[in-house]
């Protein structure tokens, strides 16, 4: 299995699509930062719930998370390798398995980049200017911790996706679908059958709720991670069992 | 060796394989022969376990594909040679492939310098030609070392020189006692080097047996010059013959030698020569699957 894993990585890291991911993780989370230090008094910036926002901003990794779970599944199916990836391991679920352990990890490896950009970012200007910084605090721990297990839960989303589209275009343009139109079509849905209370089980609701960040009608931060690992559980045995039958020809 | 047992498979509409059943004996090369659409690729990609089939079974090693250990040590395909990252380099696909079955590096720089590809190995394949796209296919099929290749048209859109490249490296893999199944549309790219040949059309067997089987229970025609074509031709086919001009004064018959000395004979026309041609395994191939016969 571990073979199979360090494969995936490899697959990862030798196409130029991973300077790409690397790039966007910084670039976003650092635009993101100043921007918003640079549109906050004074005042604010000294505040440990101005600075909990900059570690938040490290979830923006998570964008791009999803995309390589997509990817790490339809590129093959694109570009035809998934011809040898399944001559060398035929059983087709240890590849899905391999690949969930390869996004996973490559899924913290952009957060704990994007926290890099975001403390080097935070930390160079908030100094400057001589504002309080509340580094040590136990609750900046926490959001980073939770914004890397974010990232693979998006990562995670997009590798069930992936599995089960197979298609790389219409994996990617019907979730980006999902995201902007169908959630929000069926919130404004459930709004009016009187069911507010599942809009926060819907798959991306869910994952809002596991940002850390809280929300009034989102799930509180464990039954979010849950509901979410759910939605990750079902669509993934559902793309297992796609893969398995499919005739790759 | 290789097993296949009353393999059916369709798509839609298209069936692809109709109860196919053929077997491929250990230790030799064996070309898999057929038009394009006969078949031939839905078949070995059943046998590798990439397209599930409806009826029938296919087996490798006495094992389905997915079956094996460590398939990828056992049994070595080239299927498309467009099955690679077009953005990664050649090296880098094989390292993946390494990886995942559990190769060292070093076996990649083997496979590399055996298929003549470590000087472009880090060029991206995008920029490979056809045939060095090809090569880099067997490089992994052979990746693994492994006792059996099934090989889905490697011929195609080689210039000659690939194929007589190819060739060579079949014949020196056959040599190390593997056995391979290669299929083609094209016969003579096999034919030197098969030992037998399994011809497959729209989905059916048509035959399974030696080259030298195939050749000996083939007719060829009877060639003949004579000053005198015309009358002769005449004669010929008011005899139920089938006659083509093939050169000034030369014709293509068949009916047998003696059948037209007889008649040039009885009817005094001079003949300059007279003989039988040897069919070629592709003329034989072009009957069999109900294609034009050639001149």
């Amino acid at each position: 299995m571990s073979a199979l894993v360090r494969s995936e990585l490899l697959k990862i890291r030798t196409t130029r699509g991973w300077y790409a991911y690397l790039t966007v993780v910084v670039l976003l989370v650092g635009v993101a930062v100043a921007g918003d230090i640079g549109s906050s008094p004074d005042a604010e910036r000294s505040l440990l719930e101005f600075q909990l926002g900059l570690v938040d901003s490290a979830g923006f990794a998570a964008l791009l998370s999803i995309i390589l779970g997509i990817t790490i599944v339809t590129t093959e199916f694109r570009h035809g390798t998934i011809t040898p990836t399944f001559l060398v391991e035929p059983q087709r679920e240890r590849v899905v398995a391999a690949k969930a352990a390869a996004v996973s990890l490559v899924a913290a490896l952009f957060a704990l980049l994007a926290l890099v950009v975001a403390a080097a970012v935070a930390l160079t200007w908030l100094s400057i200017i001589g504002a309080d910084l509340h580094l040590g605090d136990p609750e900046i721990g926490k959001r980073a911790a939770q914004a890397v297990l974010l990232g693979i839960l998006w990562g995670l989303l997009g590798l069930a996706i992936g599995a089960l589209v197979h298609s790389q275009v219409a994996a990617l343009v019907g979730t980006l679908i999902w995201i902007f139109l169908g959630e929000t079509l069926l919130l404004g849905f459930f709004g009016l059958l009187d069911l507010d209370g599942a809009r926060a089980y819907l798959p991306f609701q869910a994952l809002d709720g596991a940002d850390g960040t809280g929300g009034a009608d989102l799930l509180s931060y464990w039954p979010a991670v849950g509901v979410s690992l759910g939605w990750i559980a079902l669509l993934g045995a559902a793309g297992i069992v796609r893969t398995q039958r499919r005739d790759i020809t | 060796m290789i097993e296949v047992e009353g393999l059916s498979k369709r798509f839609g509409k298209t069936q692809a394989v109709a109860g196919l059943s053929f077997r491929v004996e250990p230790g030799s090369v064996t070309g898999f022969l057929g038009p394009n659409g006969a078949g031939k690729s839905t078949t070995l990609r059943s046998v590798l376990g990439l397209v599930h089939p409806d009826a029938g079974s296919a087996t490798v090693l006495g094992v389905p594909y997915r079956r094996l250990d460590r398939p990828f040590h056992r049994v070595g395909a080239v299927l498309e040679a467009s099955e690679v990252h077009p953005g990664r380099s050649g090296r880098n696909h094989l390292r993946v492939l390494a990886a995942a079955a559990g190769l060292p590096r070093s076996r990649v720089e083997e496979v590399l310098a055996l298929v003549e590809l470590s000087g472009s190995a880090k060029r991206r394949v995008k920029g490979y030609s056809l045939g060095m796209r090809q090569r880099l296919g067997l490089a992994a099929a052979v990746l693994g070392d492994p006792e059996v290749l099934v090989l889905d048209e490697p011929a195609n859109g080689l210039d000659p020189a690939g194929i007589r490249w190819l060739r060579d490296f079949l014949r020196s893999l056959a040599a190390e006692g593997r056995t391979i199944l290669v299929s083609s549309h094209v016969l003579s790219e096999v034919a030197q080097t098969a030992d037998r040949v399994v011809i497959i059309h729209r989905g059916r067997l048509i035959k399974q047996a030696s080259v030298a089987e195939v050749l000996a229970g083939a007719e060829g025609a009877t060639r003949v010059r004579t000053p005198d074509a015309q009358r002769l031709r005449e004669l010929l086919a008011a005899a139920g013959a089938s006659v083509t001009e093939v050169g000034e004064g030369v014709l293509a018959v068949d009916l047998k030698p003696e059948r037209v000395g007889e008649l040039a004979a009885a009817n005094a026309i001079v003949l300059h020569e007279l003989t039988v041609e040897q069919a070629t395994l592709e003329e034989v191939f072009l009957e069999l699957t109900g294609g034009e016969t050639t001149e």
